[in-house]
């Protein structure tokens, strides 16, 4: 599920929050630094970094495929965007069970707990950022500078 | 959003549906193709192809940024999972309405009609992909033998 926070008045030094970013993504071993977009549309700076699986998971359903990080906008007021993908998250849905992978696609739905989960892993990112916003600005971070919007 | 279909009783040739699927994301000019997982899981064949946006887009909200393709199964029993990620995506909720994006963001969020959307390339997608699945199976195409979850 994407999540956008908007920061206002932080003074934040936007091209070394995206470079440390870009850091945490190439430290976990499970991800591959796949594409980085930088440049500004239409005026406004724009940074966008893609991590994607490098491996097969060892189950499917819920296991992280990608994780985008995207930040625009300017030191005093911007905007960063965390999207974290995952494979067949509709089937781990609570009101369709496990009943929908019987049969040959059973294999698919075991091992839950040794995959690095795409939920897990969005909320460990998210608290991460937030550390480093606070780390890369030169005004304090207050929640009253911080709205949050979920899709 | 992700769409997920299960196809059961068609006996596709998984391998020709995937190599169709491919050629058409690398046909795609504002596309290039990041990662391919192929392997197995649990016994279960598995199939996976991400494309990412190559270039900064002109407008920010809704514009494709990656689609992803995951094929997992055997020939008569098998799920099918599209996947198109958009930036910004959540300021386009009717509640939010256009004046989020005011101020630094307005000019990102201007020219909207000339980008490659995320929603509309997923739909034109998925019908070609159904014309792929029919050309690639050795038995009749039928609504009853498809299921189709949606999130």
């Amino acid at each position: 599920m994407p999540f956008v926070r908007r920061y206002k008045d932080m003074n934040t030094d936007l091209d070394a929050l995206y470079k440390d970013i870009v850091k945490e993504l190439q430290n976990e071993k499970e991800l591959n630094v796949a594409k980085e977009l930088k440049g500004d549309v239409n005026g406004v700076p724009f940074m966008s970094v893609t991590a994607n699986r490098s491996s097969i998971p060892k189950m499917v359903t819920g296991t992280l495929r990608e994780v985008t990080v995207t930040i625009t906008g300017e030191k005093n007021d911007y905007l960063i965007e965390m999207h974290t993908g995952e494979w067949f998250s509709n089937l781990a849905m609570p009101y369709l069970g496990a009943s929908i992978l019987v049969g040959p696609l059973a294999g698919l739905a075991v091992a839950g707990t040794a995959g690095l989960m795409a939920a897990q892993y969005g909320r460990k990112l998210k608290a991460k950022i937030k550390d480093l916003v606070k780390k890369h600005s030169k005004e304090k971070y207050s929640d009253e500078k911080v709205e949050t919007f979920i899709g | 959003m992700p769409f997920i279909r299960r196809y059961k009783d068609l006996g596709t040739n998984l391998d020709g549906l995937y190599e169709g699927i491919k050629k058409e994301l690398q046909q795609d000019k504002d596309l290039t193709i990041a990662v391919e997982n192929n392997g197995v899981i649990n016994n279960v064949p598995f199939k996976s192809i991400t494309a990412a946006r190559a270039t900064v887009p002109r407008a920010i909200t809704g514009t494709l940024r990656e689609v992803t393709i995951t094929i997992a199964g055997v020939p008569d029993d098998w799920l099918l999972e599209l996947h198109t990620g958009a930036w910004f995506g959540n300021m386009l909720l009717p509640g939010t309405g256009g004046f989020l994006i005011a101020g630094p963001f307005g000019a990102a969020a201007g020219a909207g009609a000339s980008a490659v959307l995320a929603a509309d390339y997923g739909r034109k997608l998925k019908n070609k992909i159904k014309g792929m699945v029919k050309k690639h199976s050795g038995k009749t195409y039928a609504e009853s033998k498809i299921e189709t979850f949606i999130s």
